[in-house]
């Protein structure tokens, strides 16, 4: 039992960390995109902006620029600065409910993002600064992980991240295998594993037969990959079967949902998959990710008062 | 923003006025005694300060900002383009007190907090006082700060003002006298607690010489002292009530709740059905019992009180006239540490408890008296007038620095409405050793002690004591320019600090 204000805000954190992450890597893998041939470069560009979004010719043109605005922008709503400021703003919330070990971590990102200095470690060296920047957010997670109970609200935190990163890799996978999408070169491919930040672990199971196929297999169904949609579909199913045990039969809406779905990728066969199109595919997973979101709210923060008023 | 500035102008030059008429009496100063030696329960500082270069204190500064800003202790700062947080300027050399000023400090706040509830209880319910004569009915009666709606309330123990913090400053001849009673939603016990922690890391070695008293229980003796207002539940739900993230003061709410293990709960996420209080938690609805509540009285309840609020909870005041929630404060303490009831303070002391007051009062003229009005009138260019109801240097005269003119149109506002108007002397705030730009400094102090009351009161051995950080200023309020310090209340010696 706690706050139904707090499991929001813990929620949200989760979401704008792993938000925040997948961007700054985003921006990353663009930037070093730059040093390869151009026609590579602008495919990885576009790749990246549209999965984040929007990827205009001009933003395609000038990845610098791009990167810049995707780190640091405030006035865009999905910078990593914009982000994670609002999860500092959460954390601000909960703050009684985080350990002062996890709230320093995010303090700590955002007053390195947020600071005057915050534009000239960019401009000295980009990589470096958005390598730091993904490595604090580890440390941010790990903080959580080693300090706070295993409770209820870290239960909350992990669904939140865990449903951002299902939504922002299917929207990747979306973007580089969807409908009408032209076939990648092996560059481009490589630097979808890196936005994942699945190379290495690919590698490992697949060998250096970097293709297309494959990589949708890996992202998509993998049991052990921990940003496969199928891990983080175990880990919301999980967390919220555990979340759902004290709450009344009304509640269990999001937990079918989520049951439903890591049934569905567990038991998926590629070849099918192929078959039917993987776009159709792929919709009905971002579909599902959307229902689970709308049915935690209506499960757990904004229920109706008169269902759980005492008789 | 017209008015903001010029209500920033008139309090700088309220404070500078108020400086220059402090300047004309030596302050008495925390560290050194008038013939330049350092006073006996300075000295391990004073040895301390002696060993450490100025570099190294500086640097040690500097990382005790860091620390601030890392753990977000930080207050609001709204300004007219953006809002910022900034951390409350601190001070590293804490102010130390003996134990025997100590004593007299505690048993004088403890028999203040004791009269002042005796007095709400009475006020709020028979109104003895006021029938025999001793405070002027229509001031209590007429204080916008009263509220009708508490008469006839049954508050647990008659503890009104569950916490208080009052500000105590030190005249010129060392004596210790209340300037002023802060019995609503009192703020910066936080702040206590987190200028001690830094003092801990700053003089490790220092600390354990000095014998130091612990103040780290506050927030265990804050939870029992709420949790004895609802006895009658065996296991009573306390949450703490904040504004919202937006208030200057948010930090102090998160903490307090995070170390009392407390939910801290908005307005909204409250809903009042049939008298009973609940919060919306993730498994539905949950009954509260006790609301320690840092949202001002006019705020609680837009069904009873102001009706703009949205920061409370409608419902919730009569849910607690019918005694299912507590609210800590209770609503209507305000009355009781009014500028005008201030003066009748030693009078309360004497009718309830039949005592001397430990610590005296300022003195202080009230117009209302005829005989004080001819006093007042007649010593304008000594005193310091202020309107009762006024705040920020509006209302105010200081005698000594005013002009022939000035003095005579505020002797005619007096004159037109006299129960609006008070006078005192000009006042005198110590002086302690501050590092200012790297050096050691002196800066004018007060102390701002905490006494929590529920079945017993209990005055936490610390104190915060507030900095004004520009020389001779005597404004130690964070929002114009005011620091803070750690206070170290030492054990007697011989005696295991406790």
């Amino acid at each position: 039992m706690m706050l139904a204000r707090f499991a929001d805000s813990l929620y949200w954190i989760g979401r704008y960390v792993e938000r925040a992450e997948h961007v700054a890597r985003l921006a990353d893998i663009m930037l070093t995109a730059t040093l390869d041939r151009a026609e590579t470069a602008a495919q990885v560009a576009r790749i990246a902006l549209s999965a984040v979004g929007e990827a205009t010719p001009e933003k395609i043109a000038s990845p610098f620029e791009s990167a810049r605005a995707l780190a640091l922008d405030r006035l865009e709503g999905n910078s990593v600065v914009s982000s994670l400021a609002l999860a500092r703003e959460n954390a601000r919330q909960v703050r009684d409910q985080i350990t002062s070990e996890t709230w320093e971590r995010l303090n700590l990102v955002h007053l390195r993002l947020a600071g005057d200095g915050a534009s000239k470690s960019f401009n000295d060296g980009s990589s470096a600064f958005l390598h730091d920047i993904i490595a604090d957010l580890h440390l941010f997670k790990g903080a959580a992980d080693a300090t706070m109970s295993h409770g209820e609200g870290w239960r909350f935190l992990l669904l939140g991240a865990h449903l951002e990163r299902a939504q922002l890799i299917g929207r990747l996978l979306e973007v580089c295998f969807g409908r009408g999408g032209e076939p990648l070169d092996h560059p481009t491919l490589t630097a979808v594993l890196r936005m994942s930040c699945a190379l290495e672990p690919y590698l490992r199971v697949y060998t250096a037969d970097v293709r297309a196929q494959p990589i949708l297999e890996f992202l998509l169904l993998n049991a052990e990959f921990p940003r496969s949609i199928r891990f983080c579909t175990d880990e919301i199913e999980a967390h919220l079967s555990t979340l759902s045990r004290h709450a009344e039969a009304v509640h269990a809406g999001p937990g079918r949902l989520a049951g439903r779905l890591k049934a569905r990728l567990q038991y998926a066969d590629m070849a099918e998959i192929e078959r039917d199109g993987s776009h159709v595919f792929l919709e009905g997973v971002l579909a599902e990710c959307g229902d689970i979101h709308r049915g935690v709210y209506d499960a757990f923060v904004a229920y109706p008062l008169e269902m759980r008023l005492p008789a | 923003m017209e008015c903001g500035v010029a209500t920033a102008q008139r309090a700088k030059e309220i404070d500078r006025a108020m400086a220059q008429a402090a300047a004309a009496k030596p302050p008495y100063d925390e560290m050194y005694a008038p013939d330049g030696s350092v006073r006996p329960h300075f000295a391990v500082m004073a040895r301390r300060l002696a060993e450490l270069g100025p570099g190294e204190l500086d640097e040690r500064q500097r990382t005790l900002e860091r620390f601030f800003l890392l753990q977000g202790i930080t207050f609001t700062v709204y300004g007219a383009e953006s809002t910022t947080e900034r951390i409350i300027p601190t001070d590293l050399l804490p102010r130390i007190i003996p134990a025997d000023e100590w004593a007299q400090i505690e048993a004088g706040l403890t028999q203040r907090l004791q009269a002042l509830n005796l007095f709400l209880a009475d006020i709020y319910g028979e109104r003895m006082i006021l029938k025999d004569g001793v405070v002027p009915r229509e001031l209590v009666l007429g204080a916008p700060s009263y509220r009708r709606e508490m008469q006839g309330l049954y508050v647990p123990h008659q503890a009104y003002a569950n916490v208080c913090g009052s500000d105590l400053i030190r005249q010129e001849d060392g004596a210790y006298a209340v300037l002023e009673d802060n019995l609503r939603v009192p703020s910066g016990v936080s702040y206590m607690l987190a200028n001690r922690e830094a003092s801990k890391r700053t003089f490790p070695g220092t600390f354990r010489l000095a014998g130091v008293r612990q103040i780290d229980r506050y927030p265990d003796l804050l939870l029992s002292t709420l949790r004895s207002m609802a006895e009658w539940r065996p296991n009573p739900q306390v949450v703490v009530l904040t504004p919202g993230v937006y208030n200057s003061a948010y930090y102090e709410h998160a903490y307090l709740a995070r170390l009392m293990g407390a939910p801290l709960v908005e307005g909204r996420d409250l809903v009042v059905h049939d008298n009973m209080v609940y919060m919306r938690t993730t498994t539905g609805l949950r009954r509260i019992d006790v609301i320690y509540r840092r949202v001002d009285d006019d705020f609680i309840d837009p069904l009873t009180f102001r009706r703009d609020s949205s920061l409370g909870v409608p419902g919730l005041f009569n849910a607690y006239r019918a005694g299912t929630v507590v609210m800590c404060n209770a609503p209507g303490t305000g009355v009781a540490d009014d500028k005008a009831v201030y003066a009748y303070v030693p009078e309360i002391i004497r009718y309830y408890l039949g005592e001397e007051p430990i610590l005296p009062n300022i003195e202080t003229f009230l117009c209302r008296e005829p005989s004080e009005l001819s006093h007042v009138l007649a010593n304008l260019d000594k005193l310091v007038v202020k309107a009762v109801g006024a705040s920020g240097g509006y209302g105010m005269l200081i005698g000594p620095h005013a002009t022939a003119a000035q003095r005579e149109e505020f002797a005619q506002a007096i004159k037109a409405d006299p129960e609006n108007y008070i006078a005192q002397p000009t006042i005198q705030l110590s002086t302690a050793p501050c590092l200012i730009d790297g050096e050691v400094d002196t800066r004018h102090v007060d102390l701002r002690p905490f006494i929590l009351s529920g079945e017993k009161i209990t005055v936490t051995p610390g104190a915060l004591t507030r900095v004004a950080l520009r020389k001779g200023s005597l404004v130690v309020n964070s929002s114009q320019g005011g620091g803070s310090k750690d206070t170290w209340v030492l054990a007697e010696p011989g005696v295991s600090p406790s």
